[in-house]
């Protein structure tokens, strides 16, 4: 699943697939204390800060919730799963894990495959 | 050219691969779609316009029975044929099979053309399906097909990974649990020969068996049991059913815990964003245990053992007559089925190989051993060049842009495929036509860039004059570049009490852009204190420029007065700068301790002038411009001197009126003079600036020859390379001819500089005595005193790594004092 080269950032990819259970989460409740801004942060220091090198342009990772984007077999970046009994027309239904990608300078690349299940929307 | 055939495949029910030998080893290619994998599912898709082969057709297969096809080798050498509903044709197993060997065909990077090649077929292969596989070979373009048997190729990875290549006479079991089906062969070998004796499968067993069977006996029973469904199972499983999306979630889920399960003990599964039949959400953790899962595949895996003791007793054998079991397929990952079939039958399973690669990595090795036996004067005709004018938009806003070209050059019976360079699209392989026509998937703001490859019939690629296909998305189309540098104001900590500018987004950014970054406070900022301030200032123009002569774009202040609670020195201050396409600024910091933000957006029209920030700022101008007189006087540099002072006159009137100010000032005076101290500011930064770079460039040598110096007689390869990388630099950020560019390398040398000296006995020794001087002012003199009884002691045992730890426990113990007190102006710093 994972491109060789990424193979050593396994466990920072867990880590932001926990991120983005926590922003999940944090969509259905109300909270006063700014939770998202650390979220936020985090991320940031992700796409940023954690891998970039003082002399060199900036290189970082980022996850991206594909929910209620089309589906078709040419989307190589999410493994799916077809529910239902169409297959036209799919969205993405319900997010099992986000897309990461890594991103250096203006160019990304897939880095994880998303996981996904997909429906025919109707 | 190799005289060995080297290239072996194998053509799997469930997945296939392609492996190669080279100098004595094996390498497995990957998938080039499938970051990291190295299989490929043997499963083909019939769109109208397209062919897709392995992982995308396997997500469609159960979904789209009419269009995907899969387990096609269970027909291979029959009559039947598979009616594609999209294409309206039908396909035989054959030419399946040959699609996937194409697509095998791309995994190659070594830029071999294939035309011999060893195919695994399984041991129960009879001849005519074996020459049906040699067809399939043969319409995929391989010109020599050598076949091998399966279980022969795994005993083969497992002798070559002995490197004992001889295995000695007797027999064995290869035992092949995958993804989908169970194989299971008794191999012999007598007298150097090597043979499968024979063999039992179940076409319908395999390790999505297994994720099944979690779901429904594990999952959906407990969840049932806490939560009200009507027949849960039913509406997960059927494809109209309510929960059918949750299921494949679920399937998923299970997989991953099956895996973990192979590490540790239990697993956790969450079930959430569901609701039951009352509008509860479900939300609930389940655990599974090792061998809750061993429970539920034992029967399944003493299924398999009853084919053994078939296989044995057929042949008058007893397990004490196998010397081991060899495990092949994923599924034997499980510790259970190895250790089960092992339990049951007193045969030892052997698991030393990848059970994934295995078959493909025999075949190679068998393949190396194969002659070739194609004649070169048969190598094809070279096809004609095919010319290819490509149109589409270089920059776009659209998720998708279409994509057109017109082929020039014959281009009957070939095939192409667009390729998205990040991996994360294939068009699949479509029929080549005088004009062609795509959507190309765009990823938001990125250079996007595809390739499209032409194909013969064969899978072999044929050369093109097309160029990468570059697409900019998102920005490129309305968003202008910046016309100048944006910066940030900074306490300068090199320079105390003075100030410089930190490059936020450079000249040409393209717009929109976006930053945050983090400074530790360097005051504390008092509730109620109207005299504790931050200053965030944004400025435009150059950042080797003085702040004073850049336009402040720009500005939100912090005192005392706004803040909820006293915020402590080194808390941290957030700051997110944004520039929108129109150029609005939005500026915003955020005290993390009081969880403040403050937030303001400037508009590039109207100016926003802050007095107590403008009259501060007349004030340090005059002082540095006092300053730079007197210094200018003192070394005879007349010249600059000379128009210095006449910026004195200007300056004197401007600080005037700039008192006279009160903090409410209603008219436009503000503007006039924040004007006019942005000119006086840009003619002292023009005087000074020679001085300034003749001062950063002389430094720079300096340190570049010391650097070099302590390098020659102590540096170790990495600070070389370092130093040599800085070197190489040199002529580039010379010609920038800006003094902060040349201090920035001037730094690094330092800490080069810094890193060897402090390995060095000689510094350290000097470290030691200085602080030795300094003993009475540190803070725990009994602490102090055993660290300079042993630093004595480390001095004369010559053990210098201690040495290096004690100066630094006694510089901890001096008390903070100077450097804390630098006058701050902005609050944060570099």
């Amino acid at each position: 699943m994972l491109e060789p080269n990424f193979k050593q950032y396994k466990p920072y990819f867990e880590l932001l697939d926990q991120l983005f259970e926590i922003e999940r989460k944090l969509e259905n409740i109300e909270e006063s204390n700014s939770i998202s801004r650390n979220l936020n942060k985090m991320k940031d220091i992700f796409e940023t800060n954690l891998f970039s090198s003082p002399t060199s342009s900036e290189i970082g990772f980022t996850y991206h919730n594909p929910i209620g984007e089309s589906y078709n077999e040419t989307r190589l970046d999410l493994e799916a799963s077809i529910a239902g009994n169409s297959t036209e027309n799919l969205v993405i239904k319900e997010v099992i894990k986000p897309i990461i990608r890594y991103k250096s300078g203006g160019s990304t690349l897939i880095a994880r495959k998303g996981v996904v299940v997909v429906e025919s929307k109707i | 050219m190799e005289n060995t055939i080297n290239i072996g495949i194998d053509l799997g029910t469930t997945n296939s691969a392609i492996a190669k030998f080279v100098k004595g080893d094996v390498i497995v290619f990957n998938n080039p779609l499938d970051y990291g994998r190295s299989t490929l599912p043997s499963v083909v898709y019939y769109k109208k316009d397209r062919i897709v082969v392995g992982n995308k057709a396997k997500e469609y297969l159960e979904r789209d029975p009419k269009n995907v096809v899969g387990l096609f080798k269970r027909k291979m050498g029959t009559s039947e044929s598979f009616q594609i509903k999209s294409i309206n044709e039908s396909k035989t197993p054959v030419d399946l099979s040959a699609q996937i060997l194409k697509e095998l065909k791309t995994f190659v990077n070594t830029g071999d053309t294939l035309e011999s090649v060893v195919i695994t077929i399984p041991a129960s292969f009879d001849s005519i399906q074996s020459n049906a596989t040699k067809d399939a070979g043969k319409q995929a373009g391989f010109k020599q097909v050598v076949l091998l048997q399966e279980p022969i190729a795994a005993s083969l990875a497992y002798a070559n990974m002995k490197k004992s290549k001889e295995l000695t006479d007797g027999n064995w079991l290869v035992y092949d649990l995958g993804g989908g089906t169970f194989d299971v062969a008794l191999v012999r070998i007598k007298d150097g020969e090597m043979k499968v004796v024979d063999h039992e499968g179940d076409n319908f067993l395999g390790g999505s068996d297994f994720d099944r069977l979690i779901v429904e006996k594990l999952i959906i029973p407990k969840i049932s049991e806490q939560y009200t469904f009507e027949d849960l199972e039913n509406q997960m499983k059927s494809a109209t059913g309510k929960y059918n999306a949750k299921y494949y979630s679920l399937l998923n889920q299970a997989e991953e815990a099956k895996i973990r399960l192979s590490a540790v003990s239990s697993a956790e599964i969450i079930v959430e964003r569901m609701e039951d039949e009352e509008g509860n959400d479900v939300d609930m953790e389940i655990t599974i245990t090792k061998s809750e899962f061993n429970d539920l595949i034992k029967d399944s895996i003493d299924g398999t053992i009853e084919m053994i003791k078939t296989i044995l007793t057929r042949n008058s054998l007893t397990s004490n007559d196998v010397q081991f079991n060899l495990m092949v397929g994923g599924s034997t990952f499980i510790p259970f089925v190895r250790q089960r079939v092992e339990e049951v039958l007193q045969i030892p399973a052997n698991c030393e190989i990848d059970p994934t690669t295995a078959v493909a990595i025999g075949a190679a090795y068998y393949a190396a051993t194969k002659q070739k036996e194609i004649s070169k004067d048969k190598s094809e005709k070279k096809q004609s060049a095919i010319s290819i004018k490509a149109s589409y938009n270089k920059a776009s806003k659209e998720s998708d842009e279409l994509f057109a070209a017109r082929i020039k050059g014959n281009t009957e019976g070939l095939f192409y495929k667009i390729v998205r360079q990040d991996g994360g699209f294939d068009s699949g392989l479509k029929e080549l036509s005088e004009r062609i026509n795509e959507d190309l998937p765009l990823v938001e703001n990125a250079y996007n860039f595809f390739t499209l490859t032409v194909y013969d019939g064969q899978n072999n690629v044929i050369e093109t004059d097309i160029e990468p296909i570059g697409i900019n998305s998102g920005f490129g189309i309305s968003g202008q570049p910046l016309p100048e540098d944006i910066c940030l104001e900074v306490d300068d900590y090199d320079n105390p009490g003075h100030t410089r500018l930190a490059l936020i987004f450079e000249r040409n950014s393209v717009l929109p852009t976006k930053r945050t970054l983090t400074f530790p406070i360097n005051k504390p900022i008092l509730k109620g204190n109207k005299s504790d301030r931050l200053w965030i200032n944004v400025y435009e123009g150059p950042q080797t420029s003085l702040p004073e002569a850049n336009k402040l774009i720009g500005v939100i202040e912090i005192s005392g007065k706004q803040v909820s609670r006293d915020i402590a020195k080194g808390s941290d201050l957030e700051i997110a700068i944004m520039i929108s396409e129109s150029r609005d600024v939005t500026v915003s910091g955020y005290l993390n301790m009081s969880d403040q933000e403050f937030k303001n957006v400037f508009n590039p029209k109207v100016r926003d002038t802050n007095i107590t920030l403008l009259k501060g700022q007349v004030t340090d101008l005059s002082s540095k411009l006092d300053e730079e007189i007197e210094l200018a006087t003192e070394k005879e540099d007349y010249e600059t001197a000379g128009a210095l002072s006449k910026v004195k006159k200007e300056m004197e009137a401007v600080a005037d009126e700039a008192e006279s100010l009160t903090d409410d000032d209603v008219t436009d005076k503000r503007y006039q003079l924040e004007d006019k101290k942005r000119k006086i500011a840009q003619k002292i930064d023009s005087a000074t600036k020679n001085k300034r770079l003749q001062k950063a460039t002389d430094y720079y040598y300096e340190t570049k020859a010391s650097c070099e110096e302590l390098i020659e007689n102590s540096g170790n390869d990495h600070e070389r390379k370092t130093f040599n990388d800085i070197v190489s630099q040199e002529s580039a950020f010379m010609a920038t001819k800006s003094p902060l560019k040349i201090q920035e390398k001037s730094d690094e040398f330092h800490s080069i500089i810094g890193q060897i000296r402090w390995r060095t006995p000689d510094f350290l020794k000097g470290i030691f005595g200085s602080l030795l001087n300094n003993q009475a002012k540190m803070n725990d003199q009994s602490q102090a005193k055993s660290l300079i009884d042993a630093g004595g002691f480390a001095i004369e045992s010559q053990n210098w790594d201690r040495l290096r730890e004690i100066n630094f426990g006694l510089l901890d113990l001096l008390p903070r004092g100077s450097k804390e007190d630098i006058t701050t102006k902005i609050g944060f710093g570099l």
